[in-house]
């Protein structure tokens, strides 16, 4: 019943995500007084690109049909890590967020490939412009991560989130307040989100990862938007499960797990009208100052690190 | 246990957390309009403190110096600050010498030192050792502010931090400073802030900045 | 009985490559001479990597020992940790070898071939007695010889002033770390019999505090210059690139390893662990010399050097495994010191095999372009497929990703730091945890590196007419790239093999460490995550169907040519603007004609990179020393009545000496 459980969790991630980025979209333009599409209308996106064929540059090798494959994979991988509904997951034991961030790094490394095979100048803009991004990237994403273990004295996910429920809500914690900002940070940029990338432009001034999916068409590109999506909320789920994931449930009934998912929809749609809130109210960090932006993430980090051991709290 | 006391407890044990989070924003600021709204949220929890120590533990001086800090502090200080920043016409930015990931760095280096150094003394005087860090945190980062900040209204500021850093130590240390004391401090502070701001309108007026590195006419 | 076979096996190993293989090739000229060494060569290896497997299996560890009282005391014996180290150099040797059999057949003439095999022999050998001595004798005899046969090696390769320059600092610099490495040895001998490693352990335990500390400096100093630790590292980038592509592949990926050994070998088991700031010195100079190494390697578009670079990186991520493991040890935290331990062996293992697959991969590819430089190179994967596939799993295993054996060693050494946040000290409780970010740095850079240079070199456009014309690899060639990228892929995929065996070991060099649940955990997940991956990757394959062939989108820009792309310099523009700090590059860019600067004919623009303690170490240290000689020379008059009277006062000066003492 447990495995059922885990296995519905990880569909609602993947199977959701495109969903949850309907429903950002949707504010974003209510917020710019615009009507907007439905939100569903991702779906329709996708099936529609899977309906249509590949188009391949002729300089391009295996690497390049490969690439959205590997990061789908790797996105699906991600997704078995994180609990929605109760205190456990898929890859629950030696499921640690080690891993986690390493199944993105290598998602991330073959769509970086990818977009060098393409042969043309915007795919490698859009590679060399993540390359600095994710590198700076992953010390504060493990830092926070690691401060939060710390204070669990547990490394996987599951268990953090088990130890997260038995914690009193009014209990604050300068460690898990610095974690928050510092992961909520990174997920800005991992995700390309503003103010680090701009997630609707196909500008080659403001493109990260658009630039690197620029060649891209039909199945291929259906399933770099579906893995991004999956992305995006895989890591807002992580946020929901370490810092906030009283209303999960405690046993493993029909009731008790319904009653869950409709607090993990809340919660999602709560960070979903915050995202979408500062996406419109914040412009475009400059290319060069993206590196201060993580390493303020990384400082924070390191501040959550430092007190674990000082404030024990 | 009624709601009151619960959050009472709440606040006396946590309160050192977000003096942590403004000192942390201050670093990051970069405007002058948000350092001084994150110095009026600081004296709130300053104030806070106060009020929540006062309830706790049944001293009705206390409650004055609670209302003096909230009045004082958290509304007149500030509103006069905006006041002079709008007389005063200055662009908005803080003109930091650092980078913001510098002074995170620096400040949590900071953080890291003051719990270091008030570590023997707090277990000497039993008195849990965050919120006498969050003091000593508060005077170095006010130290900080006056060092790296260009604009003149931000050293004021710097200084304003720096004796909130004080107010608090005191406040813990020897909880039942005499309310007289009290109140000289906030006439000190005062006087101090009034004579500022009239040098802050003849400096602007003979310079017409108030970029603090480009005074340096006083070189030998 | 089976120790009697492997004792036979360990004596054919030590012979076959030391003796019979160049005298073959010295004495033999047919080619049937060459190809009898080469089968000697790779049955001998064979043979070593089976004497490793037997010492594991058997319970206790077996001690296999020849030793010969020559005129010092030569002795070699097999312990565990001996034997770990022996399998490393063996089981990469042999690929490598293969590697080598075309690579060297298409370079170079008949006769060169037959001094090279030999002095590839003596290499193999040599590396082999350091990991296996049992005595100070040997351990230092194999240490020169490594160092000198490598550099024969080199100076085979081609003769030109700046090669021979490269060489001069490389061996300078061995010679200080063999300077360093003997006094270990020697600060022993006043309280051990003799300089058998027996004797030095038993007198490890008895030493005073000072001496103890001397013997780690100098053996941290002595082995960290062999193993290319910043700032000791100058020669790693002159040596590596200038010699054959296989031996590069053998002095970074073995080489390295042995100045590892004997660091383990002193620090841990003669030493037992070192003074208590032993651990945050290593840990702090591992994480300077990883971050700045792997900043250099973004830089460069050398492959060779960049991959020069990259070994000091990983130097760095092993040895900080080891501070972690030392940390552990001064607390008493044997199962944390176990853990860093297996994760900076695991490492070691790892680089060696990874390492090697990259420089083989580098070989091939100035084998078929006839160049090294990234900047000209692209498309290869279209013209050389397998190549591309053994090279691309080499740069997935460096970059640390999951599946690939450069992820569990990493794993292993973040679940180390993790593990520091239980000691007791706020000082490891916070430094510790902290190493998280930097590994977390290191790692983030070097996975960016290598999309450079693999997406640089072998995807794209071609970017030059070399790269147009390149062929695939001799068989040969692309099997020794292939049995190391297999290798690579097992251990990462099925860690549970390895990881076994090395508990085994640690628990010997850390005494009273239980098994670490860690390896027990990351080996039972590992398997399932590639289940994962591969199977929904087989399903996304088969869902794709359709494609069509068609031009580079590209928004619709008309003629693309190969210098659109991005090229490797300036792939690496964002993060070198971000660390200009320390680069620092001399730039000059020059307009002619000077007097009109908005006119100009030409414009030319330089950048060199010095790296930066050069400037500030080396050249006033180099110029300290140079005029120290210069006045100590005015001792050498050229009189020789001058010469007596030095003569007569050492004689006065002893005799003064033996007055006093009485």
């Amino acid at each position: 019943m447990r495995i059922a459980a885990d296995i519905l969790q990880a569909l609602i991630l993947i199977l959701g995500a495109p969903l949850v980025r309907g429903i950002i979209a949707r504010l974003k333009s209510r917020l710019q007084r615009r009507r907007g599409a439905s939100i569903w209308r991702p779906y329709g996106e996708i099936l529609k690109l899977f309906r249509k064929e590949n188009l391949v540059a002729p300089t391009s090798s295996a690497v390049f049909r490969l690439a959205p494959v590997l990061l789908f994979s790797s996105m699906v991988s991600v997704a078995a890590f994180v609990p929605v509904v109760h205190a456990s997951a898929l890859l629950r034991s030696g499921g640690d967020f080690f891993l986690f961030v390493y199944l993105l790094a290598f998602g991330r490394f073959f769509l970086s490939l990818g977009a060098l095979d393409g042969g043309s100048a915007f795919g490698g803009m859009g590679a060399s412009r993540e390359a600095l991004v994710s590198s700076l990237a992953e010390a504060p994403f493990l830092l926070s991560l690691a401060a939060v273990a710390i204070l669990a004295s547990r490394a996987d996910i599951a268990g953090i989130v088990a130890w997260t429920l038995q914690q009193s809500v009014f209990n604050i914690s300068a460690v898990h307040i610095l974690a928050f900002t510092s992961l909520a940070m990174v997920t800005v940029a991992e995700t390309g989100r503003m103010p680090v990338d701009n997630p609707t432009t196909h500008l080659e001034l403001t493109m990260i990862h658009e630039g690197m999916v620029l060649e891209y068409s039909g199945p291929s590109l259906a399933l770099i938007e579906w893995s991004s999506a999956i992305k995006l909320h895989s890591m807002l789920a992580l946020l929901i499960a370490l810092f906030c994931p009283w209303g999960m449930a405690y046993r493993v009934s029909v009731w008790q797990l319904l009653l869950a998912l409709a607090v993990y929809c809340a919660k999602v749609t709560f960070l979903a009208i915050l995202v979408s809130v500062i996406e419109s109210s914040m412009a475009k960090l400059r290319m060069y100052l993206v590196p201060d932006f993580l390493g303020v993430a990384s400082a924070v980090g390191a501040l959550a690190v430092i007190f674990t051991a000082l404030a024990k709290r | 246990m009624n709601l009151v006391g619960i959050a009472t407890g709440k606040v006396l044990s946590s309160f050192s957390v977000f003096l942590f989070l403004t000192i942390l924003l201050l670093a990051v600021a970069r405007r002058i309009s948000t350092s001084i709204l994150l110095f009026s949220l600081q004296s709130a929890v300053i104030a806070a403190e106060v009020l929540a120590t006062a309830f706790q533990q049944k001293l009705p001086e206390a409650y004055v110096v609670g209302i003096l800090v909230l009045l004082i502090k958290v509304i007149a200080i500030p509103s006069a600050f905006f006041v002079l920043t709008r007389r005063l016409k200055t662009v908005r930015d803080v003109k930091a010498s650092t980078t913001p990931t510098q002074s995170v760095f620096i400040v949590a280096a900071m953080i890291y030192l003051s719990y270091g150094a008030v570590h023997s003394y707090g277990q000497a005087v039993h008195v849990p050792d965050d919120a006498l860090a969050a003091a000593v945190s508060l005077i170095l980062t006010g130290a900080f502010l006056m060092v790296s900040r260009k604009k003149a209204l931000m050293q004021m500021l710097g200084l304003l931090v720096l004796e909130n850093g004080i107010f608090l130590a005191a406040l813990i240390t020897t909880f039942g400073m005499p309310l007289v004391i009290e109140i000289g401090i906030f006439f000190d502070i005062l006087i101090g802030l009034l004579l500022m701001g009239i040098f802050a309108f003849r400096i602007s007026d003979t310079f017409e900045h108030l970029d603090v590195s480009r005074m340096r006419r006083l070189r030998g | 009985m089976l120790i009697r076979l492997a004792g036979a096996a360990f004596i054919f190993l030590i012979t076959a490559l030391g003796g019979l293989v160049p005298l073959i090739l010295i004495i033999g000229r047919a080619k049937v001479a060459r190809r009898l060494a080469i089968v000697l060569i790779l049955a001998a290896n064979t043979a070593g990597c089976l004497v490793a497997v037997f010492s594991f299996l058997q319970e206790p560890a077996p001690r296999l020992v020849l030793h010969w009282v020559t005129p010092f005391y030569f002795s070699l014996a097999a312990d565990r940790l001996s034997a770990f180290f022996l399998l490393l150099v063996c089981a990469v040797a042999v690929p490598v070898t293969i590697f080598a059999v075309p690579y060297f057949d298409l370079h170079r003439s008949e006769q060169r071939r037959r001094w090279i095999w030999a002095f590839f022999s003596l290499f193999l050998f040599s590396m082999i007695v350091v990991v296996t001595a049992s005595s100070g004798f040997a351990f230092l005899a194999g240490w020169e010889l490594m160092t000198l046969v490598s550099a024969a090696l080199i100076l085979i390769e081609g003769d030109s002033p700046e090669r021979r320059h490269n060489v001069f600092i490389y061996l300078l610099m061995m010679h200080v770390g063999a300077a360093a490495v003997a006094a270990c040895f020697f600060l022993f001998l006043p309280y051990s019999h003799g300089l058998d490693f027996e004797a030095i352990r038993a007198a490890g335990a008895s030493m005073p505090g000072g001496i103890r500390t001397m013997v780690f400096l100098s053996a941290f100093v002595g082995f960290g210059a062999k193993a290319g630790i910043i700032p000791l590292h100058l020669w790693l980038p002159r040596a590596h690139p200038i010699a054959p592509s296989p031996v590069s592949a053998l002095m970074s990926g073995i080489m390295l390893k042995t100045a590892v050994y004997g660091f383990i070998r002193f620090a841990f088991d003669f030493l037992g662990g070192g003074p208590w700031w032993a651990g945050y010195v290593v840990l702090l100079v591992a994480a300077v010399t990883g971050l700045l190494g792997i900043l250099y390697a973004i830089a460069e578009h050398d492959l060779k050097r960049l991959l020069a670079y990259s070994s000091i990186e990983n130097i760095g991520i092993i040895f900080l495994g080891l501070g972690t493991s030392l940390i552990f040890l001064t607390h008493g935290a044997a199962l944390g010191a176990a853990l860093a331990l297996i994760g900076a062996l695991l490492h070691a293992f790892n680089h060696a095999l990874f390492k090697s697959l990259l420089f083989l991969g580098a070989g091939t590819i100035s084998t078929s372009t006839h160049s090294v430089d990234l900047n000209e190179l692209g498309g290869l994967q279209r013209r050389m497929p397998f190549t591309g596939v053994a090279v691309l799993v080499g740069c997935c295993s460096i970059a640390g990703l999951p599946l690939f054996n450069g992820f569990i060693s990493e794993w292993l050494i973040f679940r180390s730091f993790l593990a520091g946040s239980s000691l007791v000290g706020t000082k490891a409780q916070i430094i510790l945890p902290l190493m998280v970010g930097i590994l977390a740095l290191i790692g983030g850079l070097a996975a960016a590196c290598f999309v450079k240079t693999f997406g640089v070199a072998f995807l794209g456009r071609p970017r030059s007419a070399r790269a147009e014309r390149a062929e695939e690899a001799p068989f040969g060639m692309r099997v020794g790239m292939w049995l190391l990228g297999a290798g690579c892929v097992f251990i990462g995929i099925l860690p549970g093999f390895v990881l076994r065996p090395l508990v085994s070991l640690v628990q010997v060099l850390v005494p009273g460490a239980g098994v670490p649940e860690e390896t027990l955990s990351i080996a039972r997940i590992i398997p399932w995550i590639a289940a994962i991956v591969i199977g929904t990757s087989a399903v996304a394959v088969l869902i794709k169907r359709r494609e069509r062939i068609t031009r580079t989108w590209a928004c619709g820009l008309p003629e693309l040519s190969s210098r659109m792309q991005y090229t490797s310099t300036v792939f690496s523009k964002p993060i070198r603007f971000i660390f200009a700090q320390v680069y620092r590059p001399d730039r000059k860019v020059e307009r002619l004609p000077s007097d009109q600067p908005y006119f100009p004919v030409s414009v030319s623009y330089r950048s060199v990179r010095t790296t930066s303690y050069e400037r500030a170490l080396y050249r006033p240290f180099v110029e300290s020393v140079v005029s120290l000689a210069h006045r100590l020379r005015r001792l050498q008059t050229g009189n020789i009545q001058v010469y007596l009277l030095y003569v007569f006062l050492a004689l006065v000066s002893l005799l003064a000496l033996l007055r006093f003492e009485r």
